[in-house]
């Protein structure tokens, strides 16, 4: 387990992350990230395929509430994604494995350390699929 | 049989509407405001890396409003009609703009010129005020040769009426010499046209080939009690409303001119209370009279601002409400004091028409007098343009004369109006004299009907910010007593902004690169069970369902859609999907690499 390191999807909404910084610039420092224009876009089939495709965990970055863009957009993802959750305990994935911050960050520059904080909180999980 | 005619009247007229926000379709150019905020919400907040945006809204808002700058300072229509009000209080979008003003303002100095071939015909804008610059600007950018004649020293026409303290000197001296300079437009100060030798026939033999008239109305009228003309109107110590901020804004009132002096305003217009406002500083002890009453809301309530009445009111400005002035009185040629009776109408069917309680007067004691009851053209130079009644012959839709057909006529001294209105009469103009001068259809496809779109439903709306304004006792000076938005201010109201209007129409997202490009989204008919899951998440009522040969279907109206995907996400049975959306993709990319 000493060299593993988990693979996270990372969504992040465009009007709250990073539009400031460019899609180009950010893409070198945050691996498998995926910019939409609104966390409410992102469906719970993408977060379980992603899991079937072999990712550990999927962080989804939304605007605080009351901020989104389309009205309300990130509340709907976070109905979702207690469900989800929820869901996914049931069959003995832990919960922790997507998670979900609200906030502002127009340069991106927590996207990746987003990401590492995720990472370090879900590798005593393991793997996903076993090697 | 019959044989069709499709020429002149019986051509089929294109049928145009336009959806928009309703600060949009309330505002007379249709400025692009909710673009606008979007991208203000966008600004970095970091003051230094904020200006480079600024300055591109501002670049992007200059392009058809050339005169946002001061807009920003005296406009303000477009939050009359925000959807916002109705939860939490409009959009401060006079105040956003200020806040581009305030950066632009000095950007402007610098501004290129714009990079124009003027090879079209010479055209002649009489009047330098709002809607001959607009004008003007607009011809300019289309390749005309476009030459004002200012019959003053100096360009703004009657915005130089406002007084400094709602409006600085250096913003409306900036915008209008900017603007001729980046445009091209020749300007002829001190020349006035109609009035002796240079008239309109002898432009047009010198070779301008059409003229836009908009000299506005700078003739007070006078007081009139019951259609007789009050006397007394020439006493020492009575002015007229325009002719003293006029004198004002040239510096030929020093400060303290009325001190200790009872000033009484007569009038109830925003221009009435901006001459108060202006005596109160003075020095003046400052009374309004008006005919109208306090009620706003009622047939006969006072037309000025809200925040005008209450500026004046607590400045210490007296206003008597629902009163006329039969009699001005004087004393050794000078105005002492003047009767006021109860007014009990101010308008009828037939319109202004006030009707007075004769028997219920009042006096009124002061030493001046200033009548501001509105104002009108000077006729003198305009009579070749005049109907058998005296009015103005001109097309309302092309502003065409009637007499003259290279002849234009708009701005207040057609019809007026705000700011704005007078700024779209100039733009009004340009189009007509572009399709005069081409030998193109002057009337066809002018009138296009805006539509305004609902409010967005959202679980919460956020209250509008306080606006504040210098403490009364302090601000009894001609500097600004309204403080503008800081940038962390700007950007937070402007997120507050629903973005109600539809997205073709703003495409922010889309010039800043959030999205590659507008989506849209797509209804399977086959696989839709018409639940209604869609309609239930949709917040701008796009997702309807509607009854499809007797089954229940799924619909999108594509007016109202901004593609946000929650339907598509909420969809039980996958019916909905959304296209032009790069999204699908890059999550397969994603996904095919881990």
């Amino acid at each position: 387990m000493k060299n593993y390191e988990p693979k996270l999807i990372c969504f992040s909404c465009n009007f709250g992350w990073g539009f400031l910084t460019g899609e180009e610039k950010l893409k070198s420092k945050v691996k498998n990230w995926i910019p939409v224009a609104c966390s409410g876009k992102i469906e719970t089939t993408h977060v379980l395929k992603a899991f079937q495709q072999g990712a550990d965990g999927v962080l989804i970055l939304g605007c605080p509430e009351g901020h989104c863009h389309f009205q309300d957009g990130n509340y709907q993802t976070s109905k979702k994604v207690h469900l989800l959750q929820r869901v996914l305990d049931a069959y003995g994935i832990d919960q922790k494995r997507v998670k979900m911050v609200f906030a502002v960050d127009s340069e991106g520059k927590k996207i990746p350390q987003l990401v590492n904080e995720m990472s370090e909180g879900i590798r005593h999980l393991g793997p996903m699929k076993p090697v | 049989m019959w044989k069709t005619v499709s020429a002149g009247a019986t051509r089929v007229e294109p049928a145009v509407k336009q959806f928009l926000p309703p600060c949009q379709v309330r505002c007379p150019i249709n400025e692009d405001i909710q673009r606008t905020n979007v991208l203000i919400s966008l600004l970095p907040e970091d003051p230094e890396l904020a200006t480079d945006g600024v300055i591109q809204i501002g670049d992007y808002l200059y392009d058809r409003n050339p005169l946002f700058n001061i807009c920003g300072y005296v406009c303000g229509l477009c939050e009359l009609d925000c959807n916002y009000q109705s939860k939490g209080g409009a959009i401060r979008r006079r105040l956003l703009k200020r806040f581009v003003s305030d950066t632009y303002t000095y950007h402007l100095d610098r501004k290129e010129e714009f990079n124009i071939a003027k090879q079209k015909e010479n055209v002649a804008i009489v009047g330098g005020g709002p809607a001959g610059l607009m004008c003007a600007f607009d011809l300019s950018k289309r390749g005309y040769r476009a030459t004002i004649f200012e019959a003053s020293d100096r360009l703004g026409g009657a915005l130089w009426l406002i007084p400094r303290y709602r409006l600085p000197e250096k913003v409306l001296t900036s915008a209008c010499e900017n603007l001729v300079r980046i445009a091209g437009i020749d300007v002829k100060y001190n020349t006035r046209v109609g009035g002796g030798k240079l008239t309109l026939e002898r432009l047009k033999n010198e070779g301008y080939k059409a003229v836009f008239v908009a000299e506005g109305t700078p003739a007070p009228r006078v007081l009139t009690f019951g259609r007789e003309k009050v006397e007394g109107q020439e006493l020492s110590g009575v002015m007229y409303g325009n002719m003293f901020l006029y004198e004002v804004s040239h510096g030929n009132i020093k400060p303290g001119y009325f001190k200790g002096q009872r000033v009484i305003v007569v009038g109830g217009g925003n221009v009435a209370f901006d001459v108060a406002r202006t005596a109160r500083r003075l020095g003046g002890e400052t009374t309004v009279v008006c005919l109208e009453c306090e009620n706003k809301k009622s047939r006969d309530g006072i037309p000025a601002d809200v925040d005008e009445i209450r500026g004046a009111w607590e400045e210490g400005i007296k206003i008597v409400y629902s009163r006329g002035v039969r009699k001005i009185v004087g004393e050794s040629e000078r105005v002492k004091k003047i009767e006021c009776p109860k007014c009990t109408n101010v308008f009828d069917e037939s319109g202004f028409n006030p009707k007075f309680d004769t028997s219920d007067a009042i006096e009124l004691s002061g030493d001046v007098l200033i009548i501001t009851v509105g104002q009108g053209m000077e006729r003198g130079a305009l009579q070749d343009l005049l109907d058998e009644r005296g009015g103005l012959a001109v097309d309302p839709l092309t502003l065409e004369s009637s007499k003259k057909e290279w002849v234009f006529i708009g701005g207040d001294l057609r019809r007026i109006g705000f700011m704005a209105e007078a700024m779209k009469e100039g733009l009004i103009a340009a189009e007509s004299i572009e399709r005069y001068l081409r030998g193109l259809d002057i009337r066809e496809g002018r009138k296009i009907d805006f539509e305004p779109q609902d409010i967005p439903l959202r679980r919460y709306y956020l209250n509008e910010p306080e606006v504040l304004w210098i403490p009364p006792e302090k601000r009894l000076h001609f500097q600004l007593f309204e403080r503008g938005f800081t940038l962390t201010e700007a950007i937070e109201e402007a997120k507050r902004c629903l973005t109600c209007g539809p997205c073709i129409s703003c495409k922010a997202c889309v010039s800043v690169g959030i999205q590659e490009a507008l989506p849209t989204v797509k209804v399977y008919e086959d696989r839709c069970s018409g639940c209604g899951v869609c309609s239930s998440v949709c917040y701008y009522s796009s997702a309807q369902l509607k009854e499809v040969e007797g089954k229940r279907k799924s619909t999108t109206d594509m007016f109202k859609c901004k593609s946000c995907g929650m339907c598509v996400v909420a969809c039980p049975s996958a019916a909905r999907e959304l296209t032009g959306c790069n999204m699908e993709k890059r999550i397969q990319e994603v996904y095919a690499s881990l």
